[in-house]
């Protein structure tokens, strides 16, 4: 009883020390992290609607309807709106996918980007190239966007990143989410 | 002039990096060996994640050797390792996002890499903080040129790119080199390439 009661009073200094080191090192990471998504948040608001000089957050109208879609903001240029982002968040290969839509006031895709996400580095992580992001420019909001492994893809269509369907279909996912959003709210 | 103990640091420190390699000559760590090994930028910013934690935990583990009691020196370990492992993919989440985004999952995953562990039981609960520091470098930077040469190879054949940037024009990569059976193909082609090496030289020597 004697030498259980001393090595687990050994393990609990061991633990007490390491939790405070972690509570440091935490306390100091924290605001740059959060500053770190924060400047991410904006950079891809940015890069997803360009031509917006002032961006200002909407509330998501019946939030239980459309569950993938985290934020959505409004793109002023000059006092008039002229598109929207919107933050969806759909189920990847290997986790959550941060999506990031633009969409123009008149129902045209400017830009995907892709933010935080756990893809496997070199095939599903491949989301965040231009290569297969700017896939969905330029398609319009009339339209379900699907996804083809082989072929050329036609106007609705885009092709999925060679060895991560499920990734590719994910990113789908929350774009067509996002067009489905502005279709019954925004229009 | 150089003493005894600065040969003897310098020894530790290179025999983990050709000698003693934890990828070519241990076969430990295999896990993140083949999975993060899909680009060069890939396998060196593991293998410095891995040393950064490496180094911390043999140095903490060898200065604390003779408090922890044999019985519970496993789970003491773990701890130790646990909490460099989250320093250090908190570190790198602050103050290098794009790193810690191509990592992704990996990071976390060193706690159960066994060159970490391995190193603490094998050498540092035995060893002083110094020859424990030079063990800790020396097996780590090990470990990051075999993640380096692992994805310089694969990304060269299997993306046509090095670093990321385009090497060959019209050349249509062999996707298979980044897909998971490309890593076991290209790791075992290198250790047969070491062992042949080694063997050659041992022969050498003995005539």
């Amino acid at each position: 009883m004697k030498e259980i009661r001393k090595l687990g009073l050994i393990l609990l200094v061991i633990t007490a020390i390491a939790a405070a080191a972690l509570g440091y090192v935490n306390m100091i990471t924290k605001g740059p992290i959060a500053e770190q998504n924060r400047l991410a948040d904006i950079a891809a608001r940015k890069q997803v609607l360009p031509q917006a000089e002032d961006f200002e957050q909407l509330d998501i109208k019946s939030p239980g309807n459309y569950l993938i879609i985290k934020e959505i903001y409004k793109g002023l240029q000059g006092g008039k709106d002229i598109g929207y982002t919107i933050k969806t968040v759909p189920n990847g290969y290997g986790g959550p996918v941060e999506v990031m839509i633009g969409i123009s006031s008149d129902g045209t895709i400017i830009g995907v980007n892709i933010g935080n996400h756990t893809e496997t580095p070199g095939l599903g992580a491949k989301a965040t190239d231009e290569a297969f992001k700017g896939q969905y420019t330029n398609k319009t909001a009339d339209m379900n966007i699907k996804v083809i492994k082989s072929g050329t893809p036609s106007d609705d269509q885009i092709s999925a990143i060679a060895g991560s369907t499920i990734t590719s279909v994910a990113v789908t996912d929350g774009v067509n989410e996002a067009i489905k959003y502005f279709n019954e709210n925004l229009r | 002039m150089i003493g005894g103990n600065e040969v003897k640091i310098w020894n530790t420190l290179q025999n983990g990096i050709i000698a003693e390699n934890p990828v070519f000559i241990q076969l430990l760590g295999m896990c993140p060996t083949l999975a993060v090994s899909t680009s060069a930028i890939n396998g060196i910013g593991m293998g410095l994640a891995t040393t950064a934690v490496l180094l911390g935990s043999n140095v903490v583990i060898s200065a604390v050797k003779k408090i922890i009691p044999d019985k519970i020196r496993i789970p003491a370990f773990i701890v130790i390792i646990a909490t460099f492992v989250t320093i250090v993919g908190l570190v790198m989440k602050a103050f290098v996002p794009a790193l810690d985004q191509a990592l992704g999952l990996f990071i976390p995953l060193i706690v159960v890499n066994c060159i970490i562990l391995g190193r603490a039981e094998a050498f540092a609960s035995k060893n002083s903080v110094i020859q424990s520091l030079a063990d800790g470098i020396g097996m780590g930077l090990g470990f990051t040129l075999a993640l380096f040469v692992l994805g310089t190879i694969r990304e060269i054949i299997g993306a046509g790119t090095i670093f990321g940037n385009l090497i060959f024009e019209g050349y249509q990569p062999a996707l298979i080199m980044i897909l998971p059976p490309g890593a076991f193909l290209l790791l075992g082609l290198l250790l047969a390439l070491f062992n042949w090496i080694s063997v050659k030289k041992a022969r050498g020597e003995s005539r």
